[in-house]
């Protein structure tokens, strides 16, 4: 990470975000972090530890009860009672929110009823309201990025699984996202297919110096992008550092993880 | 007997001084029709504004109910050119609108609703063999009574002579038309309900007669002569008994518009106009005189039984009558299902809505729709409609025509079916395509339709056709307000020949071919959406 002043802006910040399932069964806990503009923060923790819910609930697909989270420096959403109904305003709101910030899921969720080149057009076409020939261009040029500019015609059932997940990650890249959210990416993929996506996830991080929190359990790749390491358990964090700090400490939940 | 006998005596007494009267009075009375254009001259001077009868003169046209159904002699399609109505009352109203001095537009609809439809404003007048009753009387405003009927009992060639009044069938079921007076002289005459057997038309009450499921049965002397005589196996008792009369009926409180029929009428039945008519159908009998009808000139009767004959086996004609009729139910499905599954898909998603009015309010829909027979939706909806736009304030704005309900009926009751297919199909796609959709920073709209819609509707589509199909069938239960349907064209086909079952046959043919021609596409459109995309999902039926 370099220290330049552009560098040190602040892209994601989060303050004592809260989350209660219905039950009352609370899953996230007074979570509080700092984001700055290309740093790779990747979050590692056991199942159930809330990794994947904290992603969701930075893009509003899950509510959560207390705190707030700021983008850019402006707040784009707030903790809400679990049985609140969204208005018109805060649905607009969280839409725009979403237009900010690119997600890519576990199942990869490409749309099955339209081919590559129309899924990674679909967010330029209908959110960015871009004609369509220059959508076609804006997802031909994001399709290049992950290598698959020559599957655009093909269904997303006829690619393999590390090659439907590059085109998730192309369709959320053609939006020019200020900050992307990874959920365990490589976790349905075999350990070749893994390679595969990890390569893509990498020219991002060091070609084009994106901004992004990835959850994996892939500790050797996470030692390789990460400028910070997050542990999370019980819905906290319970440890924070570099690689370096993190690998080095005797921590009881880093030496599990790391001996398992 | 001795009663019967003493009646018999009075009614010949009668009969013979009106005779007399009419005789006399019938000699200077010339008929009015101007020999050159068969017209009659306008006598009813025009009525003051705001009345129903300026209204009728305004539009230059009666609109009057009549159930075509019923059939002849009172009104049935023309057997040479169907789309016609023929009858001695088609015939009737036709003059009486000469005198007031406009057209005559005869109205559709099911005998037992004539009245309800005339109510409802559809109409401003019935005329169709209602019997004046002083149940009736509290609802509708009768006119001058235009026909004396009596009630005459058929029984079985074999029978003959072993029964000749109501008295020799006790115990034995009657067959008679559904409502008719032949109904409350069975009671009265102590038949008990189970042996009154109803009908919904003329001709049905004989063939079960002639089948032997019925012994005997009661109807007015003009179905008898009508229908009856046409059966050798059957017999009519000439004796007549339970004398009554036919008049027109309209709204209560519309003077203006019964003086002027009363006052057509009167001269219609002076003049020998009636007579005459009555004289050309066959249904003139001497018991018009009861009524102040004169006899008029004598006419040749129109060959009823020959145009029948001649018409019978025209399988071209039947079979031009019977395309048109199913071109009427392919486009009453072709709308009234995309309507269906366009609303389907509102109350599904009001159903998914987290607001709760409007996921109850279509909750409650669809189980009210899908709870109550379509046949009952269809006539509640084409006679309260009228009274509800009434009520709130719209006029006759809500007094839609009978193709507009039907189609009203028939989307909104297959909208409680679609609903829970949409249901069914969205809930069938990965709620992941509505994140990634989402987290694209599509709104919530968008997700539905570009991702979630077009997903699912491949999903959907075998049970939407599956409905459609359920459809076109389904849409014969309209006709009962009267829209000129495959069912109802076939029905009136073969009443006007006397070959029901034969016309049946033919129009279920017609039913099933349109069946699986839609079922046919159907498959087509599904196998190319299949071809591209989506792994196959199926769906048990709604229905």
């Amino acid at each position: 990470m370099t220290s330049s002043a552009i560098d040190e802006q602040v892209v994601l910040e989060v303050q004592g975000l809260t989350k209660r399932w219905a039950n009352g069964q609370q899953v996230l806990n007074g979570i509080d972090l700092t984001v700055t503009k290309a740093d790779v923060f990747v979050i590692l923790g056991s199942n159930g530890s809330g990794k994947s819910t904290f992603l969701r609930c930075l893009n509003l697909l899950e509510d959560y009860q207390e705190g707030r989270v700021l983008l850019g420096g402006e707040e784009v959403s707030r903790g809400r009672p679990a049985d609140h109904v969204p208005n018109k305003g805060e649905q607009t709101a969280a839409t725009r929110l979403r237009r900010r910030i690119g997600m890519v899921f576990q199942q990869f969720n490409l749309f099955p009823h339209v081919d590559v080149l129309r899924n990674v057009m679909m967010g330029p076409l209908h959110v960015l309201k871009q004609p369509r020939a220059q959508a076609a261009e804006t997802a031909r040029a994001a399709l290049n990025k992950v290598g698959l500019a020559d599957r655009a015609d093909c269904l997303p059932g006829e690619l393999s699984g590390g090659q439907q997940q590059r085109v998730a990650i192309a369709r959320a890249i053609a939006m020019s996202p200020e900050l992307m959210l990874f959920d365990e990416p490589t976790s349905a993929l075999d350990p070749v297919l893994r390679r595969e996506v990890f390569g893509v996830i990498r020219d991002l991080v060091f070609r084009d110096g994106n901004t992004m929190l990835l959850v994996t359990h892939d500790l050797d790749f996470a030692r390789e992008v990460a400028d910070r390491i997050i542990f999370m358990d019980a819905g906290r964090i319970a440890l924070s550092g570099t690689p370096d700090e993190i690998f080095a400490s005797d921590h009881p939940l880093v030496r599990r993880f790391v001996s398992s | 007997m001795r009663q019967d006998q003493k009646a018999e005596i009075a009614v010949v007494v009668i009969a013979l001084s009106l005779l007399t009267v009419c005789w006399c009075s019938g000699a200077s009375a010339a008929s009015d029709i101007d020999p050159a254009t068969d017209k009659a001259p306008v006598v009813i001077p025009q009525a003051v504004e705001g009345t129903s009868l300026r209204r009728i003169q305004d539009q230059g046209v009666l609109r009057w109910g009549i159930d075509p159904a019923g059939g002849a002699p009172y009104a049935m399609p023309d057997p040479r050119e169907p789309q016609r109505l023929i009858g001695f009352e088609i015939e009737l109203v036709e003059r009486l609108c000469q005198y007031i001095g406009v057209r005559s537009e005869p109205v559709a609809a099911d005998w037992l609703a004539l009245i309800d439809n005339m109510r409802a404003g559809r109409t401003d007048l019935v005329m169709n063999g209602l019997e004046v009753s002083p149940e009736r009387a509290e609802v509708v405003a009768f006119t001058l009574p235009y026909y004396r009927y009596g009630q005459q009992l058929t029984i079985r060639a074999d029978d003959e002579g072993k029964v000749r009044s109501l008295d020799d069938l006790a115990g034995k079921r009657v067959s008679v038309l559904n409502g008719s007076a032949a109904v409350d002289v069975l009671e009265r005459a102590g038949f008990a309900a189970e042996l009154i057997v109803q009908y919904d038309d003329s001709l049905a009450p004989y063939v079960e007669l002639k089948n032997g499921r019925v012994d005997a049965s009661l109807a007015e002397s003009i179905i008898a002569a009508y229908y009856a005589a046409s059966m050798p196996e059957l017999y009519s008792v000439p004796r007549m008994f339970s004398f009554g009369d036919y008049a027109g009926a309209v709204r209560k409180g519309e003077p203006e518009l019964l003086d002027a029929i009363n006052a057509a009428l009167s001269r219609m039945k002076e003049n020998g106009d009636l007579g005459r008519t009555y004289q050309r159908w066959g249904v003139w009998t001497d018991d018009q005189q009861h009524v102040g009808i004169s006899r008029g000139p004598e006419v040749a009767k129109i060959d009823l039984a020959s145009a029948r004959s001649a018409t019978s086996l025209n399988w071209p004609l039947i079979m031009r009558e019977l395309a048109t009729a199913t071109a009427t139910t392919i486009v009453l499905t072709g709308i009234s299902m995309p309507l269906a599954v366009l609303f389907g898909l509102v109350l599904a998603l009001m159903e998914r809505s987290p607001r709760r009015w409007l996921e109850w309010t279509a909750r409650i829909y669809i189980q009210v729709i899908r709870g109550t027979p379509l046949l009952v939706q269809i006539f509640l909806v084409y006679y309260t409609l009228p009274v509800i736009g009434e009520a709130l304030g719209f006029g006759d704005a809500l007094v839609w025509p009978a193709f507009a309900v039907g189609i009203l009926c028939l989307a909104g009751n297959y909208a409680a079916y679609e609903a829970e297919i949409h249901r069914a199909g969205l809930d069938a796609v990965p709620r992941g395509q509505r994140e990634a959709a989402l987290s694209l920073g599509m709104t919530p709209w968008q997700a539905l339709r570009f991702v979630e819609l077009p997903q699912s509707f491949r999903i959907i589509l075998p049970p939407i056709i599956n409905d459609l199909v359920a459809m076109i069938k389904d849409t014969s239960l309209v006709y009962v307000i009267g829209v000129r349907e495959l069912t109802a064209v076939a029905l009136g086909l073969g009443k006007a020949r006397l070959i029901v079952p034969q016309m049946l046959v033919v129009a279920a043919g017609f039913y099933l071919v349109v069946s699986v021609i839609a079922d046919a596409i159907g498959k087509r459109i599904e196998a190319g959406l299949q071809r591209r995309g989506t792994p196959k999902v199926t769906l048990p039926p709604a229905h």
